[in-house]
């Protein structure tokens, strides 16, 4: 499904080259649950960004759906994306403005969806995570683990093939940070979205299929579990 | 999805709804000026404009290209008309004509109309559809008359005028006439207007100058054959001149003339219709001419107002933006086209531009009464729904809404997604463009500010500057048409004869300034005097001019009652004393008229009879040949409203049927300067304006730095400095900027007023301390407004925003 070759991002700082990630190459298949970890400055949130295509490469190769994504133009790129991935932030980074069902609309709206379909996947959606009752709420009257269950139905609304979750439990309590990581395991499970985490907690990367060391931008071990 | 856009649009514009306030009050306010303004400048391009042959219509002026200056004049002479259509196939149609008053008298009713005589060609040249009656030739019969719609009913109520007769006085003695036709009532932007049309031939003095070369007392206006150019047209028309005006000529050549760039100099011209309301230069034209620099002011005080505010909405908008990062970022995860985010901002945009328009619409609304009566306006808001104006607002908004919302959104767009979200959105940048928006804003109020001071200064001028004559004390009353002027003034005089507070009483056939009653008349007389030409204005008066007009006399007298020979005297001003070119011309004979030589008994000091804008002239001062249009009584100073009413209070009594029109000559002299005051009334309110939306925008920008810099200077507090020295810190940038746009606008600034001042012979020189004036006036109201976030800003206490980051 994924494939990282020879992956390199540096930044020029005076006559050095700082490597965040250095020469690294990863394949995932289609179905797995990865969990990233290392210490602060491995990269492991630039790789998850570069893997959703938040961020470029400075080099290498990177293979999305059998699509070489290194020489896509933006276009494509946001078509792919908007297609086959989801994402999920550490800071739900759920929009202010827009109450709990909008929020989770906003990706249909942006796949053009027809109004009526939108209503029915919406309610599907509220209804599987069991917030029907707070559709009408804004981000700031819920918890924060009510955040992050939002901010997960609005990643998983368009379908997504593969969510991406950068620390998703890192502003939640251990309790909603375990129910997050259940509810992650069955998505992955139930539905075979392919789930690729960064995470801190080694509990919580055991959820995974595979861990995933990075340390100074390479990987420094895989563990299959 | 337009639904969603509007619904976060709505919630967007709610949490940031102080900006958006600001941002709304600022374009309203510049909507409505807008409106206002341009709807102005409209009416006065569109003037003449119903009138089908406007481009082929033309004014015929005189160019006499003097040995000191060139003179221009449209009065023609009576025969002119008839000779040029004689010798000229280039003509279609020509028309002489001539306006007056008349009482106009159907039954028992008795109205005041104002008339022009024309020939019958009038009506064909120009657009005044006739509605009623003789459709083919309205003015045929020699005792025809025309009306307007407006003046039938008047006269006629419901009845049918076509064939009435009425009784028409405006010579002394009433005649008969038969209303032939009525025609559609013109536009109030039509520089002719009258509602009574007469033949030509029954202009009270046609029948003594019929055949007079040297009498020129109307307009003649022509329309050329379709394929004739205006300018082979004026140039064959020179052999015509040659031919009759062969004496002029000589003459002319005699006393030096400069002949122009033909080697003419003495011509016949052509003044094309279409810039007849905006020309200023030629004396007595039809209708009242505007100086197009007012109106173009205007226009660019307008689109200022309209920067202004626009720039206020472009640095609100990117303001606001550093706070929207976040959102941008999120959606861009969410699938969002760069195309959407557009359109959402577009539309957030375009929400408060509505806003704003609908909301300056209304305010235009309240405020277009009190417009149209400072600026003697005739606009009004129905102007708006015509097709033009209505394209040209449309197609404003699209563009403001388009350059004003997607500038910020194209800056949003350009965050790295990656950074947003992390939170670490550090594009703090000053800005260039943020600065100079500001700068380019408080460079036009500066601007505004210095013109302000300039008129303002020019306009005290004119209002301090001695005349010569006693304004302050002098009352003038006009004597209007139902009265004869010589006996009104010796009725008057016995009534007023021994009044207390009163000094002394005279007439004059000219006023002093602008009378009540509208009128100015200008009398001019060429002769030759001792082989040389000699052109005097010619002001006819009673005795005691001098004395109730406190003019001073150099030499000689005033007219007296006690030579019975005065009636052939005359008393000249200094300007005219050297022109006879003698050492003592008092006693000295001047033949004005060849038969009749004159005596010179008194020279006059000058003084300013006509109004500051020009030099003073040679005047003549005589005693009999002339209607005394208006009565001087000069007053005590003590109790002058006092003796005001008395004199009021006599004048109705003396002549019950006429009008009291009086007025003290100061509040003539300073009606004369009206554009003037005007134009400063526009400066004055579009500066106030522009630097209140400027400002607005200001204290935006200015609580948006504050927030950013609320971490620094929480540190240079803890590093001990104290509240004056932030707040100057803080204040600082500001204050730069805005004397930069303070140094960039003074030599526009100074150019500008330059060029207006010099249409004024009597001026006020430009100094420097207007432009220190003005600085510190912008610098201040920047720094009040700076200082209300800086000195908050100084004032919080350093732990909070410490700990906040």
């Amino acid at each position: 499904m994924l494939s990282l070759q020879h992956i390199s991002k540096y930044y020029q700082t005076g006559g050095n080259k700082t490597f965040v990630l250095n020469d690294l190459s990863l394949d995932i298949d289609q179905g797995e649950f990865v969990s990233i970890m290392g210490p602060s400055g491995s990269g492991k949130s630039t790789l998850l960004n570069i893997i959703g295509m938040l961020d470029e490469p400075t080099s290498g190769y990177h293979y999305f759906m059998d699509q070489p994504v290194h020489q896509l133009k933006e276009k494509q790129r946001s078509a792919l994306y908007k297609q086959y991935i989801g994402f999920v932030f550490q800071a739900y980074h759920l929009i202010d403005e827009l109450t709990v069902l909008e929020n989770i609309e906003t990706p249909l709206i942006y796949q053009n969806i027809k109004g009526a379909e939108r209503k029915a996947l919406v309610a599907d959606m509220l209804d599987r995570f069991n917030i029907v009752g707070k559709k009408d709420l804004f981000p700031a009257q819920l918890s924060g683990g009510q955040q992050q269950l939002v901010g997960i139905a609005r990643a998983l609304i368009g379908k997504p093939k593969l969510l991406l979750a950068d620390e998703p439990t890192g502003n939640l309590n251990s309790k909603q940070g375990e129910e997050i990581m259940e509810l992650f395991k069955k998505i992955n499970k139930e539905d075979g979205v392919t789930i690729i985490q960064v995470t801190h907690s080694e509990k919580n990367a055991e959820y995974g299929s595979r861990i995933i060391n990075l340390l100074d931008g390479r990987i420094e071990s895989t563990t299959t579990l | 999805m337009l639904k969603n856009y509007i619904k976060t649009a709505w919630r967007n514009l709610w949490k940031g709804r102080v900006f958006n306030i600001m941002n709304i009050i600022g374009l309203s306010v510049a909507v409505a000026c807008c409106i206002m303004l341009f709807l102005t400048v409209y009416y006065e391009f569109s003037y003449d404009k119903f009138h089908a042959n406007l481009d082929k219509i033309h004014q015929f002026y005189f160019t006499k290209n003097g040995a000191e200056k060139v003179e221009k004049a449209t009065s023609m002479p009576a025969p002119l008309t008839p000779a040029v259509k004689a010798e000229y196939q280039d003509i279609k149609y020509i028309t002489r004509m001539s306006n007056g008053g008349t009482v106009v008298r159907y039954g028992d009713k008795q109205l005041e109309e104002s008339i022009h005589f024309v020939d019958p060609d009038f009506l064909k040249m120009f657009t005044f559809p006739v509605v009623k009656g003789n459709t083919d030739a309205p003015l045929k019969d020699l005792n025809d008359v025309v009306l307007t719609e407006f003046a039938a009913t008047a006269i006629f109520g419901k009845t049918d005028p076509i064939g009435k007769s009425v009784e028409l006085n405006y010579s002394g003695e009433p005649k008969t006439f038969v209303v032939s036709a009525v025609v559609k009532d013109f536009p109030p932007n039509s520089s002719i207007g009258f509602d009574v049309l007469l033949r030509f031939e029954n202009t009270p003095t046609y029948q003594a100058n019929m055949k007079s070369w040297d009498h020129h007392d109307h307009s003649v206006f022509v329309q050329l054959n379709d394929n004739v150019e205006p300018a082979a047209f004026e140039s064959r028309l020179q052999n015509f001149v040659k031919k009759t005006f062969k004496t002029t000529i000589a003459d002319m050549k005699r006393d030096g003339a400069r002949p122009d760039a033909q080697g003419n100099v003495y011509t016949l011209n052509l003044l094309p219709f279409a810039d007849n309301h905006f020309d200023t230069e030629l004396v007595g034209l039809e209708g009242n001419s505007v100086s197009k620099i007012y109106v173009l002011a205007l226009l660019a005080i307008g689109i200022f107002i309209l920067v202004i505010a626009c720039i206020n909405f472009v640095n609100l908008s990117v303001a606001r933006a550093f706070t929207r990062a976040r959102e941008v970022g999120v959606r861009k995860t969410l699938g969002a086209g760069k195309w959407q985010l557009l359109t959402q901002f577009w539309v957030e945009t375009l929400l408060v531009c509505l806003f704003a328009l609908v909301l300056g619409i209304i305010m235009a609304n309240f405020a277009l009464p009190g417009f149209k009566a400072t600026f003697r306006s005739q606009v009004s808001m129905s102007m708006l729904l015509q097709p033009i104006q209505l394209v040209v607002i449309i197609g404003l908004f699209v563009l403001i809404t388009i350059i004003a919302g997607l500038y910020p959104a194209l800056l949003m767009m350009r965050y790295k997604t990656v950074m947003v979200l992390k939170g670490s959105v550090n594009t703090v940048k000053p800005g260039k463009v943020r600065n100079i928006l500001l700068v380019t804003q408080f460079s036009l109020s500066t601007l505004l500010i210095v013109c302000t001071l300039i008129t303002w200064q020019q306009i005290n001028y004119f209002k301090n500057k001695p005349l010569g004559y006693s304004k302050d004390e002098v009352v003038s009353i006009p004597v209007g048409n139902s009265v004869n002027g010589a006996r009104a003034l010796e009725l008057f005089r016995n009534q007023l004869n021994g009044q207390p507070g009163v000094v002394a009483i005279s007439g004059a056939y000219d006023n002093m300034g602008n009378g009540k009653d509208g009128s100015t008349r200008t009398s001019i007389i060429g002769f030759t005097y001792k082989g040389h030409d000699v052109r005097t204005n010619i002001q006819g008066v009673s005795y005691d001019y001098a004395k109730t007009m406190g003019i001073q006399m150099i030499d000689g007298r005033d007219f007296s009652r006690e030579f019975a020979t005065d009636s052939n005297a005359i008393v000249v001003n200094e300007k005219m004393a050297a022109q006879l070119g003698r050492k003592n011309v008092v006693g000295t004979y001047v033949a004005m008229d060849e038969k009749h030589p004159q005596l010179v008994v008194g020279v006059m000091k000058n003084f300013h009879f006509r109004s500051l804008r020009t030099e003073i002239e040679p005047l003549t001062l005589v005693l009999s040949g002339y209607e005394m249009n208006y009565i001087f009584v000069k007053v005590r100073p003590q109790n002058l409203s006092q003796t005001f009413n008395m004199i009021e209070q006599k004048w109705k009594q003396t002549f019950p049927n006429a009008e009291f029109q009086g007025s003290w000559i100061n509040e003539n002299t300073e009606r004369q300067y009206k554009a003037e005051q005007r134009l400063s009334t526009i400066f004055i309110s579009g500066a106030i304006i522009a630097i209140i939306i400027s400002c607005i925008g200001l204290l935006a920008i200015s609580f948006m730095i504050m927030v950013q810099r609320t971490k620094e200077i929480g540190i240079r507090k803890v590093l001990g400095a104290n509240i004056a020295g932030l707040v100057l810190l803080l204040s600082r940038d500001f204050l730069k900027l805005v004397l930069l746009a303070a140094v960039i606008a003074f030599p526009i600034a100074w150019w500008l007023m330059n060029q207006w001042l010099q249409s004024f012979v009597y001026r006020i020189d430009i100094q420097w301390w207007i432009f220190a004036l003005a600085a510190f006036i912008a610098v201040f109201i920047a720094f009040i407004t700076v200082s209300f976030q800086s000195i908050k800003a100084a004032l919080a206490n350093p732990v909070r925003s410490l700990r906040s980051e």
